[in-house]
């Protein structure tokens, strides 16, 4: 009796001490317990070694057309080196699911990184790699991509991620044949413009879908109408760690945003809009009895539109999109935004995918896919398979200057509201305290 | 009536603690704790100091630190804690009337998530236990508790989509309303929406709970009540109320943790918002946390959530104790 029990404690003992040690293969702990539920410490020795020798792990955040895009590439990688590729795809708990990695000693050798203010993070805990020791050479990549691009994936003046794929945030979609019905004939280029195609619209069928319980929907305006009518030094300096809310700019900034943003010509009213999944907005545009003639977010709205709102949409007829209109600039400049690549381990195989992504052949099997724009400079535009992506890809490399997302670029653990809730209270009228917005962001800077 | 297996594991606890001291010979005590008994108590107790016992104790010494990547990087003594009491307004804003922040929204959910479901509960399982069909309803009732959390929050989604033509809730109101109701973009809105959704979701918990109740409570009694001339509504305040007492405390107490655990609804519908509105504490220890990177921070929401879960469990242990008693 008591030896079968000894055995039995030493047998649970056993799977305790695999469980709590081994690497903790498919399944990582969900972040329900918070930080008491990581791993205990101690058991990260030496488990970040890769997995059996030519193979790699990657940890994503794209599903659906987007991995299907992304395999591709992923299939003519092992093509070339031999190297296989185990691929994970997480897009609602990517930050989770990745924290949890790192943190338990076991990371994927290649994590694809959304948001630069994330890469910080990443970079300086000192769980990213440098790409200068992955065997890349850094200095031939400056006349492979866009000096905005690399700047995206550099922290403290180091390179830790590649860029991988972007799109323009400068977008502004609209129904061809509403702006038709209505008399509005040319695309707007100016603010004033803007606004008088949005009165001829107003009521035949609406002005503009605003799916605004996306926050980031919000953030995304901030950022297009700050580059354009405060400009790129004074949008550089805002999202950087010297950045001051309380400049009368930011005020300004929400007061032109405004100006659009109302119950006035958001369909449905701000009320709603602010309970409403950017998806739906985008539906209400482009399903086959539009409600709105107007809705902006960044170039992927063209991917969603056509792929799962309304396969019956025409290019040039019922979906198209213009520049964001001009405000104070006279030059084309906008924003951007994208996913970086990194690796968090030495892996042979994460150097061997790295060197690869960087080459032109795999920008130009990527992009062939219509799922994504390269800013790899050796892919030409007419390797796109269609016209929507191919005027994104040219609108930023035409533009004089393109920035990062700048929501992106602030750090993550403002203590709090962040940007987006603000936001969300700025449109529905509230007074926003901009020095206590400062204190916060300032904060985060500090503690980075 | 009392259930089995809480007082089974109170006999254990306070023989392992040896807090009791029972009035057998001393001779006896000495042979509880030999080998064999140390054999049983052994791997528990392993387990809680691994999985309970430790996490605890790390995340408190966490709570006073910087805490980046959810180690020990910098002390800072109990900066998190003045932050997020006295900086913090999405997490407590004593300045505006009523208060706000994520402590108060959880109050708001304790008083009326709790009260609702139990009060719910309790209607439907007297009114259901009078009809014939009483299984079919309860059934019904019961359903929304075998969906996830988070597919009961996308459900919740569909029906308060603020456009009629994907609201439920709007399309059925599209007739008296001019325009929709936009329940989870309304701060004055958001929180009633979601105790409505979370109401909805725990009801068919405490009918069956309250029903099984009601069921053992003796015929007799009511009877004899009715007997002496009792109306229905005195039998169901003087009797039946007071005879599932327990039961309904047993509930409030399991549904006021759940309250304080509150997450994955909130995350699912509204992430927080408008603004930061419909924050939880658990959501705010999330967001600290995993998002924001701020592991001591994050560690410093979860000590405030144990310390308000204290006095819950105080209470809990304290009911085991004293029915035990009688």
């Amino acid at each position: 009796m008591s030896r079968s029990l000894r055995l039995s404690a030493f047998a649970l003992a056993a799977a305790l001490v695999a469980t709590a040690c081994g690497p903790a293969g498919t399944t990582v702990p969900p972040a329900s317990g918070g930080p008491a539920a990581s791993a205990p410490e101690g058991s990260s020795g030496g488990s970040v070694a890769p997995g059996p020798a030519g193979s790699i792990n990657v940890l994503s955040l794209w599903g659906g057309s987007e991995e299907k895009a992304f395999q591709a590439v992923l299939a003519d990688f092992t093509a070339k080196t031999g190297v296989t590729v185990n691929y994970e795809a997480d897009r609602q708990t990517y930050s989770t699911t990745l924290q949890s990695r790192i943190t338990g000693g076991n990371p994927p050798d290649i994590a694809i990184i959304p948001g630069i203010g994330f890469l910080r993070r990443f970079a300086k805990d000192g769980s990213l790699m440098k790409i200068a020791d992955l065997g890349v050479d850094t200095a031939g990549l400056t006349s492979s991509y866009p000096e905005g691009f690399l700047a995206a994936g550099t922290v403290d003046g180091q390179l830790y991620a590649i860029p991988a794929k972007y799109n323009n945030k400068g977008t502004m979609w609209f129904r061809p044949d509403v702006y038709k019905d209505d008399g509005v004939t040319a695309n707007p280029a100016t603010w004033a413009d803007y606004k008088a195609a949005l009165d001829s619209t107003k009521d035949k069928p609406g002005a503009m879908a605003l799916g605004a319980k996306d926050d980031w929907n919000l953030t995304d305006w901030f950022e297009s109408i700050y580059i354009r009518q405060a400009g790129v030094d004074a949008y550089d300096k805002l999202f950087g760690a010297e950045g001051d809310w309380t400049d009368a700019t930011v005020q300004k900034d929400v007061d032109t945003m405004l100006e659009v943003i109302n119950d006035k010509y958001v369909v449905g009213g701000i009320d709603a809009a602010v309970g409403r999944a950017w998806t739906d907005a985008i539906a209400q545009v482009f399903k086959p009895t539009p409600e709105a003639g107007t809705f902006y977010e960044g170039g992927f709205v063209g991917g969603i539109a056509l792929g799962q709102t309304n396969t019956d949409l025409k290019i040039g007829e019922t979906i198209d999109w213009y520049p964001f209109p001009k405000i104070n600039n006279t030059d084309e400049v906008t924003t951007f935004g994208g996913d970086v690549v990194g690796a968090l381990t030495d892996s042979d195989g994460a150097k061997a995918f790295l060197q690869y992504l960087v080459t032109p052949e795999a920008n130009k099997v990527w992009a062939s896919t219509g799922a994504i724009v390269s800013p790899h400079k050796g892919v030409d535009t007419s390797a796109y398979p269609n016209d929507l992506v191919k005027r994104e890809a040219e609108s930023l490399t035409s533009a004089s200057a393109i920035r990062y997302d700048g929501s992106d670029l602030l750090p993550a653990g403002i203590a709090g509201e962040g940007l987006g809730a603000l936001l969300q209270r700025a449109i529905r009228g509230d007074k926003i305290d901009w020095a206590d917005f400062q204190t916060r962001v300032k904060a985060a800077w500090d503690a980075e | 009536m009392q259930a089995d297996p809480p007082g089974g594991m109170e006999r254990v606890a306070v023989s392992s603690i040896g807090v009791a001291k029972p009035p057998e010979a001393p001779k006896q005590i000495g042979r509880r704790y030999d080998r064999t008994t140390l054999l049983f108590l052994g791997p528990p107790a392993i387990l809680m100091a691994i999985f309970l016992v430790y996490p605890t104790i790390y995340t408190i010494a966490l709570s006073f630190n910087r805490g980046r990547r959810g180690e020990f990087t910098e002390w800072v003594g109990f900066d998190h804690y003045i932050n997020l009491l006295t900086g913090d307004k999405s997490f407590l804003d004593l300045g505006s009337f009523p208060p706000e922040g994520a402590i108060w929204n959880n109050v708001l959910w304790a008083v009326f998530y709790t009260s609702l479901v139990i009060f719910l509960g309790l209607v439907v399982a007297v009114l259901a236990s009078r009809v014939r069909y009483e299984s079919i309803i309860k059934a019904v009732v019961f359903l929304p508790m075998a969906i996830a959390a988070t597919a009961l929050a996308i459900i919740w989604n569909f029906v308060y989509a603020p456009d009629s033509n994907i609201g439920l809730l709007n399309a059925i109101l599209s007739p008296v309303t001019d325009r929709g109701i936009s329940w989870l973009g309304n701060p004055s809105l958001v929180n009633a929406a979601l105790i409505a959704a979370g109401v909805w979701g725990s009801v068919g918990f405490a009918t069956v709970i309250l029903s099984a109740a009601l069921k053992s409570i003796p015929s007799e009694i009511l009877e004899a009540a009715r007997v002496d001339g009792a109306t229905e509504r005195q039998v169901f305040f003087g009797i039946i109320i007071p005879m599932v007492s327990l039961p309904i405390s047993v509930l409030a107490v399991t549904l006021l943790v759940n309250v304080v655990k509150l997450f994955d609804l909130i995350y699912v519908l509204t992430n927080g918002g408008p603004g930061t509105k419909s924050r939880v504490i658990a959501f705010t220890m999330y967001n600290d946390s995993i998002p924001g990177g701020q592991f001591g921070r994050g560690a410093a929401v979860a000590v405030i959530m144990l310390v308000l879960l204290i006095p819950i469990m105080a209470y809990n242990i304290r009911r085991f104790r004293s029915s035990r008693v009688t």
